[in-house]
């Protein structure tokens, strides 16, 4: 049993070094959740934006447009992430075992 | 999400032509303007645009990067050019020779300043429908 030298009976014995006890987290779990954060601030913005026209805070009408099409897109691209997760999940689940 | 810088450019060239907007209407409201208090007649004002500076938390988050940039009004000028002497001696403000300082505005060449801050302000407009669609096209890639 040679191949037991003595540098692999010392690198068995160094502590489990820490990156690989972050393994990442799925990556559509990831970009989920951050898409749901972009899109609520987003949303949260366009209210505030809103509310400031109305009540005639606001300097300029486009400002407002603006960051009304943020919170659209931020949502299409929300829904889009959600369907490809989704699709991923069935066909996992699809998978004969 | 990228496409939102090309959005904040336009956002800022639609904010410059709306103060250029502003000057305009400012001057055309004054055109008859004798007494100001700084005293003499109302002067034409005219916007300058520079490009925008980049703020500090755009230097932070390396965004000067690029080499696009937006546009600001950098100051409001005041015209110093001659006022019309129009003979009223019945006028209040006219001088010792009857003589009253009109401004020095013309109104066509008002009108036609404001017709390009208009057109300008709608190709900012198209520029930044445009990058919506690309941003919507975009997303329609996965469908």
């Amino acid at each position: 049993m040679k191949d037991i030298s003595i540098d692999t009976h010392l690198k068995s014995m160094m502590p489990k070094l820490s990156f690989e006890q972050q393994k990442p987290q799925s990556g559509f779990a990831d970009m989920l959740t951050q898409a749901i954060d972009q899109t609520n601030t987003a949303q949260l913005n366009a209210n505030s934006a809103v509310t400031d026209l109305v009540t005639g805070k606001a300097d300029n009408l486009h400002e407002v447009m603006l960051s009304m099409e943020e919170a659209d897109v931020s949502m299409r691209m929300l829904v889009q992430i959600r369907n490809k997760v989704v699709d991923a999940y069935k066909e996992i689940i699809q998978m004969q075992v | 999400m990228d496409i939102f810088t090309s959005l904040n450019i336009s956002a800022s060239a639609l904010k410059a032509q709306r103060v250029r907007l502003d000057t305009i209407s400012s001057n055309m409201a004054n055109a008859e303007t004798t007494r100001t208090p700084e005293g003499g007649p109302y002067r034409r004002k005219m916007v300058v645009f520079e490009p925008a500076q980049v703020s500090f938390a755009d230097h932070l988050s390396a965004k000067e990067k690029k080499a696009v940039s937006g546009v600001q009004v950098s100051q409001i000028l005041t015209e110093n050019s001659e006022p019309r002497l129009i003979f009223d001696p019945s006028h209040p403000d006219a001088n010792a020779q009857g003589y009253v300082a009109l401004p020095n505005i013309d109104l066509l060449k008002e009108t036609t300043d404001m017709m390009l801050a208009t057109r300008a302000y709608e190709a900012n407009i198209t520029t930044i429908k445009s990058a919506k669609r690309m941003a919507l096209k975009a997303l329609e890639i996965g469908k």
